[in-house]
């Protein structure tokens, strides 16, 4: 349990700033996006295990409060995979460019394409949530 | 005067498990852009959760194209994804046997959950659900 306290602490005390909270985020992000996919792999074998069950699974994914949490996955599998391939790039390819500004200037350069693809995204399941879920937009 | 200044060494290790782990998170990274954001945006934003029903799920999954590609993106995500979570284990277990224990377990659930995926994508095809 200490341990955990030391890790929390030295997580919100250290102050790296930018290339701290790109580790950080992909962190969290593929820790997040890992659990949903084991959950994942094992509702869509319901549709060859027990394809009457696999109804059920749907209405879950089609819940508000799924939906929201979808919202949220999207992001984190889109920071996960932009900031990844900034890892493999500067690992693989430029490991002399790992320096503390060029790191800092690429983490914002990672959010900006993140939030290119995720707004629009999330732009349209919102939309197809009110639609579906609460009769919005002639739904 | 000289400056003398040393070439870095080129020193060759033996690869072991880990170093092939830490080459591997790399390219199936790279490799999972495609295939993951790919499933990603056509399933969840595109099509969206509403308009996906049994018969849809069976059906693409009886695709001979989306057979491959979900069993290429089951093995590489799914392995990438566990050996993530591995990583983040050996930051937090320092006793090398615990942390023996916990891959082992990791390897486990690994191979059962992805066992479980694989023969859901094998054994659906066209015949069924109709």
């Amino acid at each position: 349990m200490s341990n955990i306290k030391t890790t929390l602490t030295g997580y919100a005390g250290y102050r790296g700033r930018e290339g701290h909270w790109a580790f950080l985020l992909h962190r969290i992000t593929g820790l997040g996006v890992v659990l949903f996919l084991a959950i994942h792999i094992l509702d869509t074998s319901f549709v060859y295990f027990a394809p009457q069950l696999y109804d059920e699974v749907l209405k879950v994914y089609r819940s508000t409060l799924f939906g929201i949490g979808e919202v949220v996955l999207v992001f984190c599998l889109f920071f996960h995979g932009v900031n990844g391939l900034r890892i493999a790039y500067l690992d693989l390819l430029a490991p002399k460019a790992w320096t503390i500004e060029k790191t800092r200037r690429s983490t914002y350069i990672v959010m900006a394409i993140t939030l290119a693809l995720w707004v629009p995204s999330a732009g349209y399941m919102i939309y197809n949530l009110l639609r579906h879920n609460f009769g919005m937009f002639g739904g | 005067m000289s400056v003398t200044t040393k070439e870095p060494e080129k020193i060759r290790i033996q690869k072991n498990f880990d170093q092939i782990a830490w080459m591997a998170m790399r390219y199936s990274g790279v490799l999972l852009i495609p295939l993951a954001f790919g499933h990603m945006i056509l399933q969840d934003v595109v099509v969206g959760v509403h308009q996906i029903t049994t018969d849809y799920a069976m059906e693409r999954m009886a695709t001979l194209g989306w057979k491959i590609y979900d069993i290429l993106l089951l093995a590489f995500a799914f392995g990438h994804g566990m050996n993530g979570v591995r990583q983040v284990f050996r930051d937090y277990i320092h006793n090398p046997r615990s942390f023996r224990i916990v891959s082992s377990i990791l390897f486990i659930v690994w191979l059962v959950i992805s066992a479980i995926g694989a023969i859901t994508l094998l054994a659906i095809n066209p015949a069924m659900g109709r």
